[in-house]
């Protein structure tokens, strides 16, 4: 059902080009390539073609019980058309060819209604979790976080809006309602049609924006968010993966509400580039004992902290420009940083008899992952840019999860190509 | 912060308290230490799954499918818990009342129930006794033939602790039970599934390639193997049967089934009137294949025979012609006479003795016991799909077996080979009507 709206709502953007081109003959066809290849017909339509490729060579610690990876993984290969409706408009469709179980991507329209209000409609980044919601080319590392990951909601159908008040965004805005929970969550949830809408929102500031005196810290941002959602009785429980992709959280009834909360803080002094994220989900377990009795909530929590530097000088941000591209005078831009991050689950009590964890149990084995990433990104030029990342990864595992308990390394070299 | 920190001491110790409960060696003298009492039949006992309701309504929803539940299986005060219950059987899955699989370790590693790593709760769907499985297999057990236990219960679902009807509770033809027949559980063991394409099976040879066989055979140990290990060794033994000459299947064949259990095994499952066993109409069915360890010998060990106590009167020859290896046996003499000697055997040991009161015969006496002890229980199954009367019926034609099965027998056995009713050592071979006449 989802997926079948997500095709309506596609076709209806590609829809709109032709008739945005069959608009007024006086229209004046524009073609640029700039960074990107576009086309304008005057003041009627803009479309620009972005391509999105990330190529992956890992190197896992073989860990058994655990089926094998392959070295070479095409983590991300996507294709995107976005631009302007009468200048007024915004649509984005998006497709990805790696996953061919939910291909569709972000597809949506995007209007400003009055100033300080957009609104946002179609299938995009529910507004929870900054390292979630950050493009895939702007991420420091190879890797979302886990919380980004596992604990944030993800991608869903649904209407938002959004926007700023004051000057210099002191004060940002998003709240949304989407058809289902976000597709972060286990594959079988997203198959249930029973599931209740989610209600999603954030409001981020920047306190010292506008504050000339302390001018280095005039770019940091910090926020809050939450989402609300009810789900039916299923194994629904939120997902955690080690770095190598192997379940370590193991699967529970859960029926009733979930929620999640959030903080972030991003601060961009110059070359350097910190930011911060604590999250933390409670999901309900109504009548969900062996005897239908009610179980206590479950509760799963993950934060991080990073860091990055700009070693060659550029200006931290979203998309790093190297200030003297590579062939072009220069070397390109150099960047090192690291994350700490944890992401935890279960109970929180100590081991205890393996016979008392089940899926109906009103003890939930408690499960963590402790993840130190350290890496380098080379951005060569404005299109191609290359990563290398070191994983460290400490796992206090529980129950009868299979992947390795410990120290775990990996290691991880990307490249990127964006257009 | 504080209140967490209480409420997870006061959890702490709630769960040391209830600790002892989930050892299975526990220390109570209530708490039952071994299966046998469970097992053996000597009396009916009560079982209870907790499961959550929604649950049960899945399991019913989705009997065709095998996914697993969490369940508490609970017996005589012993309570294991987060065992796992899927629906289990071929044709006889029903919404009813399904047949169960509990497994014990399917999400607790290694737990065991009495050192079960699962067991089968059968409805007995197709069965108006309920006892005809647990005759049959105690029978298998009476020859010398391997065959899981078998006893009926009364079973009790969810938080409620509903009475869901009688079944026969089994032991699973698994790892623990060769360890307890053989000594060893490291050879190879496989579930034979009969195909519903019509495609019965009779010991023919399915040709090159090991397509036919996986959906047939499923492993139940080193099921992680390379097909060919797995699969090869049942090819050879079928190439064996088909190739070995009528006149001396037992050299010919004795690296690859020991001919005399074998043939144990077709005369127990005739005497019994087995209609859906090794020489069922519609092929073979309901057997396990177990290869011992480092050898190329198999063995059949029977499963599911609720299908049993059928035709009174049904001849030694039935189905014989159409299964390979039973052919052979039939044709020659020399096989048929210890296949006819054996089933002979079988009389003499499940009836009275000769001048004896019928009744008084092991066969008998098992149905009696055994229908006496879960008549009530039978009788207030709430989704049992045939009346009382019906039970009555079969548990009648039960007895008549127990009297009158071994005359039948013998009065065939006189026709074609009657050099072999000496053997018996009775001087004057009883008539049908000498029994029927009491």
């Amino acid at each position: 059902m989802a997926r079948s709206l997500v095709a309506r709502l596609t076709v209806m953007a590609l829809a709109a080009l032709p008739m945005g081109v069959a608009a007024p003959a006086a229209a004046q066809v524009r073609l640029t390539f700039d960074k990107h290849p576009a086309v304008e017909f005057g003041n009627v339509l803009t479309a620009s073609v972005r391509v999105k490729s990330q190529n992956h060579w890992r190197d896992f610690q073989p860990e058994p019980g655990t089926a094998d990876k392959n070295v070479f993984d095409p983590y991300r290969e996507r294709i995107a058309v976005e631009g302007k409706i009468l200048n007024r408009v915004v649509y984005h469709v998006e497709r990805e060819f790696h996953d061919t179980s939910s291909p569709w991507k972000n597809i949506y329209l995007d209007a400003r209604l009055v100033k300080g209000v957009h609104l946002q409609g179609g299938q995009f980044n529910m507004p929870f979790g900054l390292d979630q919601t950050t493009s895939l080319m702007a991420l420091d590392f190879n890797y979302h976080s886990l919380a980004g990951s596992y604990l944030a909601p993800g991608r869903g159908l649904g209407v938002m809006a959004y926007g700023d008040f004051f000057k210099k965004n002191l004060l940002t805005y998003e709240a949304g309602v989407f058809r289902r929970d976000g597709d972060n969550t286990r594959p079988a949830q997203l198959q249930d049609t029973r599931v209740a809408p989610t209600f999603a929102g954030r409001i981020v500031v920047k306190p010292f924006s506008k504050w000339q005196p302390l001018h280095f810290a005039r770019s940091i941002e910090t926020g809050v968010a939450f989402s609300d959602g009810v789900l039916p009785a299923g194994l629904y429980d939120l997902r955690g993966q080690t770095i190598p992709g192997d379940a370590f959280v193991p699967k529970v009834y859960v029926n009733g509400r979930r929620q999640r909360l959030g903080a972030q803080l991003r601060w961009r002094p110059g070359p350097i580039g910190i930011q911060a994220e604590a999250m933390r989900t409670r999901d309900t377990r109504l009548g969900q004992g062996i005897d239908n009795e009610d179980l206590a909530d479950l509760v799963d929590r993950a934060w991080y902290v990073s860091g990055t530097w700009l070693v060659t000088g550029e200006h931290k941000k979203d998309a790093v420009t190297a200030a003297r591209p590579l062939l072009d005078g220069g070397f390109g831009a150099v960047e090192i940083g690291a994350r700490l991050e944890r992401l935890s689950a279960g109970s929180g009590i100590p081991r205890m008899n393996a016979a008392l964890y089940g899926p109906r149990s009103p003890v939930v084995p408690s499960t963590a992952d402790m993840v130190w990433t350290t890496g380098v990104n080379w951005y060569l030029n404005k299109f191609f840019e290359l990563s290398a990342n070191l994983i460290r990864e400490d796992r206090a595992l529980g129950g009868s999860a299979t992947p390795a308990a410990g120290a775990v390394w990996s290691r991880t070299f990307r490249i990127e190509f964006g257009l | 912060m504080r209140r967490m920190r209480i409420t997870h001491i006061i959890f702490l110790v709630a769960v040391g308290l209830c600790l002892p409960m989930l050892h299975v060696s526990a220390q109570s003298a209530d708490v039952p230490t071994s299966i046998d009492p469970l097992l053996d039949g000597s009396t009916l006992n009560d079982v209870w799954i907790h499961i959550n309701g929604r649950d049960w309504q899945d399991l019913h929803a989705t009997y065709q499918t095998n996914t697993y539940y969490p369940v508490d299986f609970e017996w005589n005060g012993l309570r294991v818990r987060n065992a796992g219950i899927r629906v289990k059987g071929g044709s006889t899955r029903n919404p009813q009342k399904p047949s169960f699989r509990i497994d014990f370790n399917r999400y607790v590693t290694g737990q065991q129930f009495l050192g079960q790593n699962a067991i089968v709760l059968n409805g007995s769907w197709l069965d108006p006794s309920s006892i005809r499985d647990r005759v049959s297999m105690a029978l298998f057990r009476r020859m010398g033939i391997p065959a899981p236990r078998q006893a009926n219960i009364r079973l009790f679902v969810g938080a409620g602790r509903e009475y869901a009807g009688v079944y026969a509770i089994s032991e699973e033809v698994s790892k623990p039970f060769l360890n307890a027949h053989f000594g060893d559980d490291d050879g190879y063991l496989f579930e034979f599934n009969h195909s519903e394409e019509g495609n019965n099976w009779h010991f023919e040879d399915p040709g090159p390639g090991y397509a036919w066989f996986i959906p047939r055979f499923s492993p139940k140990t080193h099921e992680t193997d390379p097909i060919p290990n797995l699969y090869r060794p049942i090819e050879d033994l079928i190439q064996a049967v088909n190739d070995a000459p009528q006149s001396d299947l037992e050299s010919k064949l004795s690296d690859f089934l020991d001919i005399d259990t074998f043939i144990t095994e077709l005369a127990v499952q005739n005497f019994l009137s087995q209609t859906d066993g090794l020489l069922g109409g519609n092929g073979m069915d309901n057997f396990f294949l177990y290869r011992f360890p480092r050898t190329r010998l198999w063995m059949f060990i029977p499963w599911d025979q609720d299908q049993s106590f059928v035709q009174l009167d049904e001849p030694p020859s039935q189905n014989m012609a159409q299964n390979i290896l039973a052919r052979k046996i039939w044709d020659e003499p020399k096989y048929r006479d210890r296949y006819l000697a054996k089933i002979m055997e079988i009389g003499r040991s499940v009836s009275a003795p000769a001048g004896a009161d019928p009744a008084s015969g092991w066969l008998v006496q098992e149905v009696l016991n055994d229908a006496a002890q879960v008549r009530e229980a039978v009788y207030q199954d709430p989704l049992k799909q045939y009346s009382n009367d019906d039970f009555e019926q079969v548990v009648g034609l039960m007895q008549q077996f127990g009297r009158q099965r071994d005359l039948y027998e013998r009065a065939f056995v006189a026709q074609i080979a009657p050099q072999l009713l000496s053997v018996s050592g009775t001087s004057r071979i009883p008539t049908l009507r000498d029994r029927t006449s009491r």
